[in-house]
């Protein structure tokens, strides 16, 4: 086993590479979470897009408009959560694995009716997520491979943190959504429209997951596959509960299992058992979590003895 | 007994609605939803394979279902019956194929006890993360549901593996009597009730019991009375785990004979779904776990008769449990009196 073959410049973009539909799943969790609803639905959302973006994809040839549709879809399924946990007050973990199921069992359905296959469905006619190709780069040793030919859904992961950073952060909308996840009465009492605002972070939440899947099966792959999420929605979770609901901190935490899983995918080449290396990245991630939670903790009670002793 | 009332009410229209919004599914695809109904129990109860087949599927969907059940009777939300489901499975296997100095009688018990300790034991993880730590169950569950899959998928393709085409164990030496021949139903149904009725019964009746539901419903009550909550939660899990590992086990020795890789996808949750519909409740879970074995089993013959696929019922069962889960609906009644008292009253 050659390190240097392990560990090299290309592990950079493999780690991006994987950690992108992640990032995608865990934004879609932290929007909801600054609201204080947990988004287990997440991964059914993406699977949703995923699905919406292949077909809509095959039969037009557009990929843009596969995404913009496959977003829809995921408000769509998204829509169906908020109604049910908003005005019919259903428990949210238990409404987030019926929209789970719910789209596994859709998307499998839709497959073998509307496309006639089952298991996976590939085909040429899918147009995907084209890469951006930067020339001038294809000189520079490192830099070019590093950096060039990545989906422009890739690139934009990048803005789309920063955009939800500073809306978050910065904005008069971010300030009442993290009013309301704080602390509804008060912030009903301020005068902010509770629902609503709740409704509006399921929403969005939602299009993000949309796009999160439409990535999954136009930019990081191109087909479909039952159940091809894969648990990254969940991941998605763990990592917003890694990064407190905090975009850049969440991404963070994707990358870690990105790197997880691509050091695996390159581990494998050298004998170890394929179930080890397809473990890894729920091992790392039930860690990651278990310890982030547990330093969490050690730092709140830290916080409490100094006040009251 | 009103709210009993109730609750069977609001179940059987939950049912009716989401046959009905399978119905538009069916139409859809431009078939006839009530033959693809008619096909479907059909194909669940008419002859003995038939039969056989949904007592079968019901088996394990009764242990997943109180599996999740009761851990969530604690206020636990536990996902990962499925894992240890697979994991009381390879248990078994291994029991049952290696541990056969044991006279018979011992090695039944040496596989179901195996089993449900090693169930309890992967339960136990998430249990205690979750008390000690509020690390979110559901998400820890779900991640190491994938890595149970791939420590028994790894095992019975490596160290256990038959040296066959499928992934599979050796046979075991000890098999569960299966009385409805040629279908796989066996006297670990049987087995499943009686355990079923035990759990009933402890939750309802015992001391144990009356922890378990002080700290599922209101956990600082709990240990303002003196009841440990964690150490109670934890102990649910491990419960439910325990019971998941038994369904793991009655699925080796009743159903295949041998650890089939991938065998459980899928009874873990449909077990959930099962108790969620009904929320929880010990009591209903059973019959609408037979529900869903009917679903389950009836869809093959379903596919096979008319052209609709088979995974509608799985689309059919998601809606349930979106409907199931939605507190305030069907509470229609209730609006309407009150707005005719408000109109009474104005």
């Amino acid at each position: 086993m050659q390190f240097s073959n392990i560990i090299n410049a290309s592990l950079i973009y493999a780690t991006f590479r994987a950690s992108t539909p992640i990032i995608y799943a865990a934004l879609c969790a932290a929007i909801t979470q600054q609201a204080n609803i947990l988004n287990i639905g997440t991964e059914g959302i993406m699977l949703v897009g995923a699905f919406t973006a292949v077909t809509v994809s095959y039969l037009t040839g557009n990929w843009l408009l596969a995404i913009l549709v496959s977003m829809i879809a995921g408000m769509a399924i998204a829509l169906i959560m908020a109604v049910g946990h908003i005005k019919y007050k259903a428990e949210i973990c238990a409404i987030g694995m019926g929209i789970n199921m719910f789209a596994l069992a859709i998307t499998k359905y839709l497959l073998n009716s509307i496309l006639g296959k089952s298991g996976s469905f590939s085909d040429p006619a899918i147009v995907g997520i084209p890469k951006v190709h930067i020339p001038f780069l294809d000189n520079v040793p490192v830099i070019g491979e590093i950096f060039n030919n990545w989906a422009i859904t890739e690139w934009f992961v990048i803005i789309l943190v920063i955009v939800i950073t500073f809306l978050f952060y910065k904005t008069v909308w971010g300030l009442r959504l993290r009013a309301v996840g704080r602390f509804e009465l008060a912030a009903q009492t301020a005068g902010i429209n509770v629902n609503a605002m709740k409704y509006q972070a399921i929403l969005i939440s939602g299009l993000i997951g949309g796009l999160a899947g439409a990535h999954l099966s136009l930019g990081y792959s191109n087909l479909f596959t039952e159940g091809m999420t894969n648990n990254r929605g969940f991941m998605g979770v763990a990592a917003m509960y890694f990064g407190n609901a905090h975009p850049v901190f969440t991404a963070v935490g994707c990358l870690i299992f990105g790197f997880a899983d691509s050091v695996g995918a390159r581990v494998q080449a050298y004998g170890v058992p394929s179930q080890f290396v397809l473990m890894m990245p729920y091992i790392i991630t039930v860690l990651v979590l278990a310890i982030s939670m547990a330093s969490k903790k050690a730092a709140e009670k830290k916080r409490k003895s100094s006040l009251t002793v | 007994m009103d709210n009993a009332w109730k609750a069977i009410r609001k179940v059987l229209l939950t049912v009716v609605l989401a046959l009905f919004i399978g119905a538009l599914f069916i139409l859809l695809i431009s078939e006839n939803p009530i033959d693809a109904y008619a096909a479907l129990f059909r194909g669940a109860f008419n002859g003995k394979l038939s039969f056989g087949t949904t007592l079968a599927s019901f088996t394990p969907l009764l242990l997943t279902s109180t599996a999740f059940a009761i851990a969530a009777k604690a206020g636990a939300f536990n996902v990962g019956v499925e894992g240890e489901v697979f994991l009381g499975g390879i248990v078994a296997a291994y029991i049952g194929i290696n541990w056969t100095f044991l006279p018979v009688p011992l090695l039944y018990a040496a596989c179901f006890l195996g089993a449900m300790i090693v169930g309890a034991a992967w339960a136990f993880i998430p249990g205690f993360l979750k008390s000690y730590y509020n690390v979110n169950e559901v998400c820890v569950t779900i991640l190491m549901n994938s890595v149970a899959l791939y420590i028994t998928s790894y095992l019975v393709s490596g160290p256990m593996s038959a040296g066959v085409a499928n992934a599979q164990s050796d046979p075991v030496t000890v098999r569960l009597y299966q009385f409805l021949k040629p279908s796989s139903a066996n006297v670990g149904l049987f087995i499943a009730i009686a355990a079923v009725v035990f759990i009933i019964w402890m939750l309802k009746k015992t001391t144990f019991g009356y922890k378990i539901r002080t700290v599922g419903t209101n956990p600082m009550h709990a240990e303002y009375v003196g009841i440990n909550p964690r150490k109670i939660f934890i102990k649910s899990m491990m419960i439910s785990g325990a019971l998941g590992g038994m369904a793991g086990c009655i699925e080796v020795l009743g159903v295949h004979g041998y650890f089939l890789n991938n065998f459980a996808t899928g009874l873990g949750s449909n077990g959930m779904l099962a108790a969620l519909i009904v929320k929880s409740d010990v009591v209903l879970a059973p019959f609408m776990a037979f529900f869903l074995a009917i679903l389950k089993s009836g869809a093959m013959g379903m596919q096979q008769s008319t052209g609709v696929p088979k995974s509608i019922v799985d689309t059919i069962t998601a809606i349930f449990i979106i409907i199931a889960t939605m507190e305030l609906l069907f509470q229609f009644n209730g609006k309407r009196k009150k707005k005719k008292k408000d109109k009474a009253e104005a």
